[in-house]
């Protein structure tokens, strides 16, 4: 139980998380937002690669156990189809928006994509999830006290009626992105091609980062064939493989501010959808 | 401090020690207990993955590494079938599902450096990293922090790890956002003639397959060894 005055506080704290631009009002009238606002709004939250930020001290962690057991619980989803690592990547590094990416420890966000996709596909009910989570509560109510952290399900139950992707199937043996191997035709880019990143209109998802969009590089290598990272996100099931190819960049010509030698280049990978060839 | 006999109020001054859980310990158990209720996966699936996930390390990348040093066709091997390699060193990147480990994809590659090339490795989107070769990642590779530097300012970056490249070295940066896992093959240092296999290995640290130092003779601890200790942590 909470007291009026808690409620008020937690309000508090909640109103003073910024997660908008402050020199426009809340849900600013459409004149108000101009287009790189609105780009910046729409922008992937996990592509934040040439932001501005300051050095800060690195350091290692321990896990907590909560942590090691959310890789594991996304790993064996995963595994055992029902969702493709792709869908976690964008449930949990993008779904989740600016607020909890930035706010949240890493795993937090992991573990939240968990929760998500199962009550998305109506494999746990969200009530049955928040009245389990009470009653976990309930368990530790005291704290640890000793003991330790262990999950107790009432029972194994038969999963022979839950869905799943046939990735699982179809991977078995070969991996991935190899079972797509054969299946987007013929490349249209070779090693050495000058190529430019295209700067198609972003919204909900894509694994091509900003930073390169518009940009000039060069083919380096014709990677493998897969589903783009837009169409793989939502588990299409007849998403169209395509060609993915690492490109290179120079920094100098990447980079407005560069100031480092003329040799230093950049490379990442982009699907052929992304790429045009250079005049 | 037998005697306790002043008269100030503990509860005010000192925090009470109930070894809270959670939000995310209780949000964990609870979908890890509904998923095993409900037959998404088994408990001996949990397990399974579990006991995989904890014995996976950077040792097999370092011997990799250093076999590759000491035999021209193995070098050649890590770098034309980089998962071949790997299964010399204990690895089979088919492993623990028969289609790998999800979040990794299958499809590694092994940059060798040479004296004018420096490979460093980042994921400016999350934190893709070749788990199976090498372990979790480190928590400074997740960082926002690491993520948004490193594609733009990688010397300046490279220096706050005590890394300082000449202008006669190029600085590659490879933001691995796709499926693609890499890791760096460093340039064997001078002063290490006559060394064994078990002897090189030890000077392949983490940092130096991510990118971030290069292997030194005497050296052979990380970096960064600052470590923020677990509350709960994993084995208690």
């Amino acid at each position: 139980m909470s007291t009026a005055a808690e409620r008020a506080s937690q309000l508090a704290l909640v109103a003073r998380l910024k997660s908008s631009y402050p020199e426009l009002p809340d849900a600013p009238t459409p004149d108000l937002l101009d287009h790189a606002r609105f780009v910046a709004y729409m922008k992937p939250v996990h592509d934040v690669g040439g932001e501005p930020d300051a050095p800060m001290k690195y350091e290692n962690k321990d896990y907590e156990y909560w942590e090691h057991m959310t890789y594991v619980i996304c790993e064996v989803l995963a595994w055992r189809g029902i969702w493709l690592s792709e869908e976690r990547r964008r449930i949990g590094n993008v779904d989740v928006q600016r607020a909890v990416y930035l706010g949240f420890p890493y795993y937090g966000r992991w573990l939240l994509s968990v929760a998500r996709v199962l009550v998305e596909k109506h494999l746990v009910g969200l009530t049955e999830l928040t009245e389990r989570m009470a009653e976990v509560q309930q368990r530790y109510a005291g704290g640890l006290a000793g003991t330790t952290l262990r999950a107790q399900p009432k029972f194994e139950g038969d999963g022979s009626g839950v869905r799943r992707n046939t990735h699982i199937v179809h991977a078995q043996g070969k991996g991935d992105p190899q079972v797509y191997a054969g299946r987007a035709g013929t490349p249209r880019f070779a090693v050495g091609d000058r190529v430019v990143v295209r700067e198609l209109p972003v919204l909900f998802y894509t694994r091509t980062p900003e930073y390169v969009r518009g940009a000039t590089g060069e083919i380096a290598a014709v990677a493998y064939e897969s589903p783009a990272a837009e169409d793989e996100t939502w588990d299409i099931p007849d998403a169209k493989p395509e060609w993915f190819y690492v490109v290179q960049f120079t920094m100098a010509e990447l980079w407005d501010d560069f100031n480092g030698p003329a040799a230093d280049t950049l490379r990442t990978e982009i699907p052929e959808r992304w790429l045009r060839a250079a005049d | 401090m037998t005697d306790h006999d002043h008269d100030h109020d503990h509860d005010r001054t000192v925090k009470p020690m109930v070894d809270e859980v959670t939000d995310f310990e209780v949000l964990e158990i609870a979908l890890r207990e509904l998923c095993i209720e409900k037959g998404i996966f088994t408990a001996a699936e949990h397990r399974l993955f579990t006991e995989f996930a904890e014995q996976i390390g950077p040792t097999p990348a370092a011997r990799l590494v250093a076999r590759a040093w000491l035999d021209p066709d193995f070098e050649r091997l890590a770098v034309t079938e980089p998962m071949t390699a790997s299964k010399e060193v204990g690895v089979d990147w088919l492993e623990p599902t028969g289609f790998g480990t999800p979040s990794d994809f299958t499809a590694f590659q092994i940059l060798a450096d040479t004296p004018t090339l420096h490979h460093v490795i980042v994921c400016a989107l999350c934190s893709c990293y070749p788990r199976p070769i090498l372990g979790n990642s480190p928590e400074w590779y997740r960082t926002p922090n690491y993520r948004r530097r490193l594609v733009r300012w990688p010397r300046q970056v490279l220096s706050e790890f005590g890394l300082y490249l000449g202008d006669d070295v190029e600085v590659r940066v490879q933001d691995s956002n796709q499926k693609h896992r890499f890791m760096v093959m460093p340039v064997r240092p001078a002063g290490t003639d006559g060394w064994t296999e078990d002897q090189l290995t030890e000077i392949v640290t983490r940092d130096c397959l991510i990118g971030v130092a290069l292997p030194t003779p005497g050296v052979t601890t990380n970096v960064v060894t600052a470590t923020r200790p677990a509350t709960h942590p994993v084995g208690e």
